[in-house]
């Protein structure tokens, strides 16, 4: 998240707009946007409902076994086609910023 | 004179006995393991971590390996390597260490398989979400233009899915 934040005017000068999606309340990333300076949009999904559409779902991986989303990544075109993704294999592990920049820079839309 | 000479000689070995060596594979161990607690520190620099995992994994595992060398020639030859006691106070700490990073290594890498997630060339479900200020919002409306910012229509949206906070 940092690092998206850091490069937001990369991604904005390449037409890409992030976004974050987890089970966090709406008041808890509203939060986490003010403490840490965030400026992008932070959508909700306690019910895991878009995440279960994305089959993201990863059950009792939060706390108090609170089924919760995996890390995945997802570049969407305006008519909704995936132009790459990315799925960590270790939690550990995530893609830069850079790397997320590089990926959208090497499509042609 | 011959006899006390021949009588020295014989003593020599015994008197002045060969400076004990010290274990270079217990301290070549103890290396790999402090490397192998540093390692985890790797995260927050930012170099491509892809790898970072298995160095996690691999260096407490060489670390227990040179240590185990060191600690049979402590035992063997004790005459000739120092480092019996110290040597297993710290292959006992590289066994717990070993035992957690490989903890560490196959949690981490407990994630669900997502094999019915979109591909890429595939279309995204639709959805709506409330946005930070409870705001519902679709995808739709994620690609059109800010109306506070002023920006121009995004070409792409990058859908960050991340575990959360709480």
């Amino acid at each position: 998240m940092r690092g998206i934040q850091d490069r937001l005017p990369e991604f904005a000068a390449q037409g890409v707009r992030p976004v974050a999606i987890s089970v966090d309340a709406p008041e808890v990333s509203e939060n986490l946007r003010k403490k840490q300076g965030y400026t992008f949009t932070f959508l909700s999904d306690p019910e895991t409902e878009a995440i279960r559409h994305y089959d993201l779902l990863h059950k009792a991986a939060g706390p108090e076994e609170h089924d919760i989303s995996r890390p995945a990544e997802f570049l969407v075109d305006r008519s909704g086609i995936v132009r790459w993704e990315n799925f960590t294999e270790d939690l550990r592990v995530r893609p830069r910023a850079q790397q997320m920049l590089q990926s959208a820079q090497s499509l042609h839309w | 004179m011959l006899t006390h000479s021949s009588r020295a000689s014989l003593c020599h070995p015994v008197q002045d006995q060969p400076q004990k060596q010290s274990n270079r594979m217990l301290w070549l161990g103890l290396a790999f393991m402090l490397l192998a607690i540093l390692s985890n520190l790797l995260y927050f620099l930012k170099i491509p971590a892809a790898l970072l995992p298995w160095v996690n994994l691999t260096l407490p595992i060489l670390a227990l390996v040179f240590l185990l060398i060191g600690l049979v020639r402590a035992f063997r030859q004790p005459q000739i390597y120092k480092g019996k006691i110290w040597g297993s106070v710290v292959t006992v700490l590289a066994v717990l260490l070993v035992a957690a990073s490989t903890l560490f290594f196959v949690g981490a890498r407990k994630l669900p398989s997502s094999g019915g997630a979109p591909q890429v060339g595939q279309r995204v479900p639709d959805f709506t979400l409330p946005d930070s200020t409870g705001q519902p919002t679709t995808l739709a409306q994620l690609f059109s233009a800010s109306a506070s910012t002023g920006a121009p229509p995004p070409k792409a949206v990058l859908l960050v899915f991340y575990r959360g906070y709480w």
